[in-house]
């Protein structure tokens, strides 16, 4: 081998050393939330916080269906129980009465704090005689048992009035005490979780503890149809990492073997073949540790597109051992290389796209393609030559040369069809321009249509309200939150009594902040006053003496004791709640307002306005709103990225028309295959569009070979079977892609695949339809 | 009067005698009435409605408290008991729904959600319905007393709602209730004395 050969070789190990190392040691995730971006706006960050580590999150909704309602509840009962002893999760309510009861004591306990009912007023002497008449009223009614109990310590009514503001009533409906779907079909259970929804491993653990919980009773309770279905964000993200992972190993395998053995087919040497890997397998090393390297950690999305890289990674060195075998080695490189150099910047520029995206994941990729193709051609044209022994032929394949010749040549009766497929394509883009975007962000999820139905089964059942409109208090403290939130309150209230609301839902309704757990215990008079206008009030009425010692009692514990901080919720329904409402992000709190039966949002901004830190967040509108923004970001970098290419082919090939050659087959590729994905009721979204402008990238490797110089000096023959074989190789890797579950995936493969293979036909046909007619 | 003639004397006697024992037997069987009977003819009475006065002797209280006003019932299951003294209120019971108006303010309740709250509702509701299923359901039964004047004791089956109420008895005239009275675990007690319209 000569120095430089040499040289060339230990580089590229050292190389590969380096790159297997950095993989080895980067950090693999398969965690969805590398599809959420990177630098939104304020609203969108709450969004994506609640998303990623809210409470919203932690929750599980499970159902046990399968069996007579009997066997359910004992199921659910039992179930409820053993869970409630897990350490993974924090809080467990299936409907059972003690929970509402746990609750309900605690309200009783610390009414005078809580109430807003606790105001100086109600305890005067005229206060009392109020609350006391209106008392006898309810003694006579129905509700007389209740309040008969509760009168001695609760003359003013505290803790009914509690219960109607947190509204306790609600909720599904209670067969054998525990909640039920209202057909009857299902017992529920509502869980929360310890670890954060996006903690995919922790959540993984605790999903498997409840269905082995679960298991372990339907065996006990020898109820073998019963069944447990279980929903929640973590369900979502568990499944769709797991579908990520396995579609990513499945195609990649399937991708490696398919093209394995075309080569082996058409070459008919396993060295030759093995020559040929070595350098898309150096690209997909390589791409790994650089994404490793520059992201921290590498996606499976990310692993799943290799399958892709070794289609198209193994472009150049299909060429180099079809020119290769066809003579003296040197004179064929400096035939093909420029073209290849010009492929690779083409296809650079297309992929150099996605690494402006928002989405980290999108980057991640753009990284992972260019990185790859570089380095493979790189190998091919530095590395390859000096392993090749010099009497390597691929003799096999050229024998197909003639024949593909012939065929391209006969392709040239397709020119008007072909042109008349373009026009009644763009004609039918064009009618459907209206309606082409699938605007949903459900759209690109990975979960399976069923499992969301499932989901919205379960939330209809537990009667989980969905909230459009949310108020966020922006706040530098806890208590300021919470008193900002109040000040919220009030004017929520007028616009609630003026029906311009339905309803509302405040952290500051579960914990008052301190100011007014302060003013609640100073309105409770002294207790020898409170006696005094207690006795005053009780004066002609017919309640026994001495009935009211515990309310004195209590009353006066109320006054000295400690104000209740988040802590004092902790293993209560109401605690959820609190978490649900006021979070703490970065060193700043937020009161989250759901808002209930909004009609206008107009008359919100008035009462935003006037308090600060206070925004408005149209929960649906933010989402749909930042998916067009990315759609519109991809549209405007796709753009970008054409025209780039476009720049580089007129500087390259120094004519217009040499340009043109390359670009017509590839915007006519382009037209028709938006059309086929729009068949049929079918809508694209974002990852289609991307996909779509990577065919620009990807395409140009197959016109670039038939644009009419390049063809004419080179030897067709072999160009064909190249281009050929590339073609398949290509279609292989991003049609296998087409497969997979994840939206980001398919939408990505099915798009370049059929491009790829429009791009090659519709390059033929223009070629053949410029070449003077045989004679 | 010959022999033969004596012996077909003494055998009719005899067979009077039987038959008139008979008829007697008969008689109590006839008087035999069941829980069943009562609630037949309590669902045959089909829709009714009565003035009603309610006594509630409260432990919290030293004197009764006193309301009156309407009861009506509509088969299957709708109840409305609208008080009108001292203030006025309506409860309304409508298969599993109970909505409750006073003071201007509707507060409406689930039934199976308040299991002891159901079933005082069906004490009332399921004897007016004349329904044995459901009142069983809740309820052990003693019937005492005739047709014409009847008493029904009602006896709480499950330990939650004996906590709560200790025993229901039920009296009425032929097919029609005249008192309820409840009397409650911790000691307070109601009597509604109910007047047909």
């Amino acid at each position: 081998m000569l120095r430089g050969a040499r040289a060339a070789v230990l580089a590229w190990l050292a190389l590969l050393a380096l790159c297997a190392w950095a993989a080895a040691r980067s950090h693999y995730t398969a965690d969805m939330s590398a599809f959420l971006p990177r630098s939104p706006t304020p609203s969108q960050q709450i969004l994506v916080d609640q998303l990623r580590e809210g409470v919203v999150s932690r929750v599980l909704l499970i159902g046990i269906e399968g069996a007579p309602v009997e066997q359910l509840a004992r199921l659910s009962d039992a179930l409820a129980q053993r869970l409630s002893q897990l350490p993974g999760l924090a809080y467990v309510n299936n409907g059972d009465e003690q929970r509402l009861t746990a609750d309900g004591e605690f309200l009783l306990r610390q009414r005078y704090l809580l109430s807003p009912g606790v105001v100086p007023e109600r305890f005067t002497a005229q206060g009392l005689r109020a609350a006391l008449e209106d008392d006898l009223d309810l003694l006579s009614s129905p509700l007389g048992t209740l309040v008969s109990r509760l009168l001695p310590s609760d003359p003013t009514g505290e803790l009914l009035r509690l219960l109607d503001e947190l509204q306790f009533q609600g909720g599904p409906p209670k067969r054998e005490g525990v909640w039920f779907s209202s057909d009857g079909q299902r017992a529920l259970l509502v869980v929360e979780t310890r670890a954060s929804g996006f903690d995919l491993d922790a959540q993984e653990h605790v999903h498997a503890s409840i269905r082995s919980t679960f298991a372990a009773l339907a065996q006990e309770q020898r109820a073998d149809s019963a069944r447990l279905v279980m929903s929640g964000p973590s369900v979502f993200a568990t499944a769709s990492r797991s579908a990520i992972k396995s579609d990513a190993s499945r195609i990649s395998t399937a991708a490696i073997v398919i093209v394995f053995v075309t080569l082996l087919v058409v070459y008919r040497s396993g060295r030759v073949v093995g020559l040929m890997l070595l350098p898309v397998l150096s690209g997909v090393l390589a791409g790994i540790a650089a994404v490793g390297v520059t992201f921290g950690s590498v996606h499976g999305v990310t692993l799943g597109f290799g399958a892709t890289l070794l289609g198209e990674g193994v472009d150049y060195a299909i060429y180099y051992f079809t020119n290769a075998s066809a003579g003296a080695r040197e004179r064929v490189l400096e035939r093909i290389w420029p073209t290849l150099r010009l492929g690779v910047l083409t296809s650079v520029a297309g992929f150099s796209v996605l690494m402006l995206s928002q989405f980290s994941g999108l980057a991640q990729l753009g990284v992972f393609s260019i990185t790859g193709l570089v380095v493979a051609f790189a190998v091919t044209r530095y590395v390859l030559p000096h392993l090749t022994p010099a009497q390597l032929t691929a003799v096999p394949a050229v024998s197909a040369g003639p024949w593909l010749l012939r065929i391209v040549g006969r392709a040239r009766a397709l020119r008007w069809p072909m042109v008349a497929l373009v026009i009644v394509s763009i004609a039918w883009v064009v009618w459907r321009a209206p309606t082409i975007w699938d605007d949903r962000l459900e759209s690109l999820s990975p979960v399976a249509a069923a499992d969301r139905e499932l989901d919205e089964r379960l939330r209809r059942d537990l009667s989980t309200p969905d909230a459009r409109y949310l108020l966020v208090v922006d706040a530098s403290s806890m208590q300021e939150a919470l008193q900002r939130a109040e000040q919220l309150g009030h004017k929520l209230d007028a616009l609630q009594t003026s029906n311009a609301i339905a309803g509302y839902d405040s952290p500051a309704r579960v914990l008052p902040s301190e100011a007014t757990q302060r003013a609640r215990q100073a309105a409770l008079p002294e207790p020898p006053q409170l006696r005094a206008a207690l006795d005053e009030a009780a004066r002609g009425l017919p309640f026994q003496a001495n009935l009211f010692e515990p309310f004195l009692k209590d009353a006066a514990a109320a006054r000295e004791a400690p104000p209740l901080e988040r802590g004092s919720f902790t293993g209560t329904g109401l605690g959820l709640k609190l978490g649900a409402l006021l979070v703490e992000r970065r060193g700043a709190w937020l009161a989250l307002l759901p808002l209930r039966g909004v009609h206008d949002p107009s008359v919100l901004t008035g009462a935003a306005g006037a308090i600060p830190g206070v925004h408005l967040l149209d929960l649906k509108g933010e989402a749909d709103s930042m998916y067009r923004g990315y759609r519109s970001q991809a549209l405007l970098f796709g753009l970008l990225g054409a025209i780039a290419i476009v720049v580089l082919l007129l500087v390259t090939l120094r004519s217009w028309r040499r340009a043109l050659d390359v670009l017509l087959p590839l915007a006519a590729a382009i037209a028709v295959t938006c059309a086929a994905f729009t068949l049929g009721g079918r809508q694209l979204n974002m990852f289609h569009l991307i996909g779509l402008l990577l065919v620009v990238g990807v395409g140009s490797n197959y016109s670039l070979f038939f644009e009419r110089e390049t063809f004419a000096r080179s030897d067709r023959g072999l160009t064909v079977v190249s281009v050929a074989l590339c073609n398949f190789a290509t279609i292989m890797g991003f049609g296998l892609l087409g497969f997979a579950r994840a939206p980001v995936l398919s939408a990505i493969g099915g798009t370049v695949a059929l491009g790829a293979f429009l791009s090659l036909v519709f390059a033929a046909i223009l070629e053949s339809s410029r070449a003077p007619r045989p004679d | 009067m010959t022999s033969k003639a004596n012996r077909r004397a003494d055998v009719r006697t005899v067979l009077c005698v039987l038959g008139w024992l008979a008829l007697l037997c008969a008689a109590p069987a006839r008087a035999d009435w069941d829980v069943q009977q009562l609630l037949a003819e309590l669902a045959k009475a089909g829709p009714a409605q009565a003035r009603f006065v309610e006594t509630k002797y409260l432990k919290v209280l030293k004197t009764p408290i006193e309301s009156s006003g309407t009861l009506t019932f509509e088969p299957p299951d709708r109840m409305v008991k609208r008080t009108l003294q001292p203030k006025p209120e309506t409860m309304t019971v409508e298969a599993d729904k109970l909505v409750l108006e006073r003071q201007g303010r509707t507060r409406t309740l689930r039934l199976s959600d308040y299991p002891v709250l159901w079933g005082f509702v069906e004490s009332i509701r399921g004897t007016l319905k004349g329904d044995l299923d459901t009142l069983t359901r809740f309820y052990n039964l003693e019937l005492t007393g005739g047709p014409q004047h009847w008493s029904l004791a009602l006896k709480p089956r499950d330990a939650k709602m004996a906590r709560v109420i200790s025993g229901i008895a039920i009296t009425g005239v032929n097919g029609r209730i005249r008192t309820v009275e409840v009397d409650e675990a911790q000691g307070d007690r109601s009597v509604m004395t109910v007047v047909d319209r």
